[in-house]
């Protein structure tokens, strides 16, 4: 495992589907959002032509799914929200409506090529949704009984089916319509508050998402939310920042989650865990996938950004 | 006899509502009390609250029970009023030969209420969920046979839900435009116009206001003295004061503090026009600020008020009229269960304009509402195109709720079915009466409709009972579709409210022996 210099806390980490040959990378840290060309192991901070004081706190970070083409990157921080449209050379600030809220969590259309949608999570305020790329922002929170947003999902087919999951302190809730409103899942209201979700790649079909607790519990569902399993329970004791399903998911049924600050990997769909090298971890990524021969990039609570390889 | 008198109302009546059936109805023109232009109706309650005296009295009598019924399904479920008269009247004429022939009425209607339970059964046994927009879209479609605003419902249904809180108002121009507000609000506005009169749109908005949660009248500056200085020493920068009045004297100590700039205070009148939704409204307002409320039936200590008693919010606004909060700071736990002790009385309450009260309060705590404008040529049609907004909306709305059935008259026509098992195995000849009674009336909505359409009856059902189940005609292209698959969809809580009164009620006034008519009848507008 190889560390760079610790700068401070890692809330989150987005990494390019080019990555393997741009080594495109950010992180978004206490200090502010950070970029990095070499895989990780150099890094600048990002937003430089905004002049922002330093110390501006990054809470989020999301890369377009099309950013081989489209070239854009967004973070959340207060006040609003931060884009890039060239691979995270330049930045605007865009605020959202006041009082200025705090962004969590970003959640960004894989349609958003076409159809510019894009999602902001926030910490007092609800959930905010943007129809074009960014630019203009307006909070949607019709059924969200509880605005303070944890987590946010898109489904991967968003462009037919309009599909988002919002975790928030004390429900999970689902919207079929883009974002515009919003109705509680079935999750049982003790599992709450759901800090981590991951949707399957073939969620439209399959209709499997995972959701990990602060409580611990790795929750899954196969019916788009109405009903709920708890897996693996022995294994993991802590709460679930992360949830990440490989690429290849449900072929594949990798599931990597962090735990308080440990990584734990599962090759059964969450049946059992094996623990990962490493701790103090606060964020992962993984540029390549989750198997073997693969590795991750783990955000640290120190600041530092490390690579952990996948073992057979 | 009592029964051929009342037949000649039942029918009566029947007859003008009877075109107004199915996705293609006819439209019926009723003279105007106050003018000579008649008014166009195609909403069978509406039409029978206009009609209120047969010349008849013997046929009135009948026109009447029937008219209370109509209106009751209009009130209740906002549609499905030509279907109960239709149905009304196959069994109460049914129902009627049997009587005159010798049966007995008493029995009859035991019978055909517990037909009525198998109806119901059954029709339970084909509900499909409505969810999403495109679904909403063709049960408003259903009912509207309007494509624009059955599109528009769609959407603020899909967003709003089954209790959001939905507005229609008049518009300009000939589009029908939505608009949906985050928050809640109420009717009321500032209690001062002073407060409005330096600001932009005559609109203040305070953002992370303390709210003082009450119902009290402030008649000395005094009174308010313990609010200010809770809200002074816990630092607020903002403070709404929700009350019921505020005298010019006690205004002039806030405004006072608003010039001296250390906090921005704005007093509203509270939520609720009675007492009654006054209490409600302060109960709701507590659950999403996190206030405690002041009510003044409680006579509330204000002298011991504190700083945690302030409910918070994001954003809190007011107008002239109106006056609002987003995004308010109270416990989540606490508004959900509140919202399901809410939905649990929504469920018990049996008057409708109860029922209405209690689902504006719970939409309004879903975080919004929607407000449809609509325009047209004159004042009737904007006076038309809202009542069928409003109609369609309290269906669509019903099934959210309850489901969706089949359309077109297929879901009572699938009941021949277990209507015919029963009566195979029946020996009873009252209850063999009743079950040939129904078979017969589960028919006539989708015939009716079938011919209002301009199609022959007797050939599209011959061509349904080839089919087989769950086809029907849809009307529009005129073709035999599943109707479940062609998303012809009717609200099953309309159609289910619409079998029951139509059979409960025609066998009850199957058992109607003899009238008595007063000298001088009082006259009631109202059914």
């Amino acid at each position: 495992m190889t560390e760079n210099a610790a700068l401070d806390f890692v809330y989150g980490m987005a990494v390019s589907q080019a990555f393997v040959e741009d080594g495109c990378c950010f992180a978004a840290r206490t200090s502010g959002l950070f970029r990095s060309e070499d895989a990780g192991i150099t890094w600048a901070l990002a937003p430089q032509n905004l002049n922002l004081d330093a110390g501006l706190a990054a809470l989020a970070v999301a890369v377009s799914p099309a950013f081989r083409t489209d070239r854009m990157v967004f973070a959340g921080v207060a006040g609003g929200v931060l884009r890039s449209l060239d691979a995270g050379h330049n930045w605007e600030a865009i605020p959202l409506p006041s009082p200025p809220p705090v962004v969590t969590c970003l959640a960004v259309s894989p349609d958003i090529e076409q159809d510019g949608y894009l999602f902001a999570g926030t910490m007092e305020d609800g959930i905010f949704r943007s129809p074009d790329r960014g630019r203009s922002w307006h909070s949607w929170n019709f059924g969200l009984l509880d605005l303070r947003c944890l987590a946010l999902a898109a489904s991967p087919a968003f462009a037919e089916d309009e599909t988002l999951f919002a975790a928030t302190e004390t429900a999970l809730y689902r919207s079929t319509n883009g974002g515009r409103a919003w109705r509680e899942t079935g999750l049982p209201l003790e599992a709450s508050p759901v800090l981590s979700l991951a949707l399957s790649p073939a969620f439209r079909a399959d209709g499997v998402l995972f959701a990990g607790t602060d409580a611990g519990q790795f929750q899954r569902s196969r019916d788009r939310g109405r009903t709920w399993e708890v897996l693996g329970s022995s294994a993991l004791d802590g709460s679930i920042n992360a949830v990440l399903l490989s690429p290849e998911y449900p072929d594949r049924h990798h599931v990597l989650v962090l735990c308080d600050d440990c990584l734990w990997l599962s090759r059964d769909d969450g049946a059992t865990w094996v623990p990962l090298e490493g701790e103090g971890i606060s964020a992962v990524a993984a540029p390549n996938g989750l198997g073997t021969g693969a590795f991750l990039l783990a955000g640290t609570v120190g600041g530092g950004v490390a690579h952990i390889p996948l073992a057979g | 006899m009592v029964g051929l008198a009342f037949k000649r109302g039942i029918d009566a009546l029947v007859r003008v509502i009877r075109p107004t059936l199915g996705p293609l109805p006819r439209h019926v023109a009723l003279p105007r009390a106050t003018s000579g232009s008649p008014e166009i109706l195609d909403n069978g309650g509406v039409i029978a609250r206009r009609i209120y005296e047969l010349p008849d009295l013997d046929a009135d009598a009948g026109a009447m029970f029937l008219r209370h019924i109509l209106w009751q399904q209009h009130e209740r479920d906002g549609d499905g009023t030509a279907t109960t008269a239709v149905l009304f009247q196959a069994i109460y004429n049914g129902g009627l030969a049997y009587v005159a022939a010798g049966g007995n009425a008493m029995l009859l209607r035991r019978q055909l209420e517990d037909g009525a339970r198998l109806l119901l059964d059954e029709m339970d046994r084909q509900v499909l969920p409505v969810e999403g927009q495109e679904a909403i879209e063709r049960v408003a479609l259903a009912i509207c046979g309007d494509p624009g605003l059955a599109n528009r419902l769609g959407e603020i249904f899909d967003i709003i839900g089954e209790y959001g809180w939905f507005e229609v108002r008049t518009g300009r121009g000939r589009d029908l435009e939505r608009e949906y507000v985050e928050g809640v609000y109420w009717e009321g506005g500032a209690l001062s116009w002073q407060m409005l009169a330096d600001r932009p749109k005559a609109r203040v908005e305070l953002e992370n206001p303390a709210i003082f949660v009450s119902d009290l009248e402030f008649d000395e500056p005094e009174q308010l003295a313990p609010v200010l200085r809770a809200a002074a020493e816990a630092g607020h920068k903002a403070l709404l004061i929700v009350a019921s009045r505020i005298s010019d004297r006690a205004m002039g100590l806030l405004a006072a503090n608003r010039q001296a700039g250390t906090m921005l205070i704005l007093a509203v009148r509270r939520p609720g026009a009675s007492l009654h939704e006054a209490v409600g409204g302060l109960d709701d307002l507590a659950h999403l600020t996190g206030g405690r409320p002041l009510v003044s039936q409680a006579r509330p200590e204000i002298d011991v008020f504190a700083a945690e008693d302030f409910g918070r919010a994001r954003i809190a606004w007011a107008s002239k009229d109106h006056w609002g909060i987003v995004g308010g700071r109270g416990d989540p736990r606490g508004l959900r269960a509140h919202i399901t002790t809410l939905r649990a009385a929504y469920g018990r309450m049996t008057d409708p304009a109860d029922r209405k009260q209690i689902r504006a309060r719970i939409g309004k705590l879903m975080g919004g509402s929607a407000t449809l404008w609509l325009a047209g040529a004159t004042d009737s049609e904007v006076n038309f195109r809202k009542d069928v907004a409003e109609r369609t909306a309290e269906a669509v709305r019903g099934a959210l709720i309850e489901g969706a059935l089949p359309g077109g008259g297929v879901a009572l026509l699938a009941c021949r079915k277990p209507l015919a098992g029963r009566l195979a195995a029946a020996t009873g000849v009252d209850e063999r009466a009743s079950l040939r009674i129904l078979l017969s009336a589960v028919e006539q909505p989708l015939r009716t409709l079938v011919s209002n359409a301009g199609h022959e009856p007797a050939a599209v059902m011959a061509a349904l009972d080839d089919a087989g189940p769950g086809f029907g005609l849809d009307v529009v292209s005129g073709r035999i579709v599943d109707m479940a698959r062609a998303g012809v969809l009717d609200s099953a809580s309309v159609q289910k409210a619409a079998v029951w009164r139509a059979v409960t009620g025609a066998a009850l006034a199957l058992t109607t022996d003899v009238l008595v008519h007063h000298k001088n009848p009082a006259k009631e507008f109202n059914p």
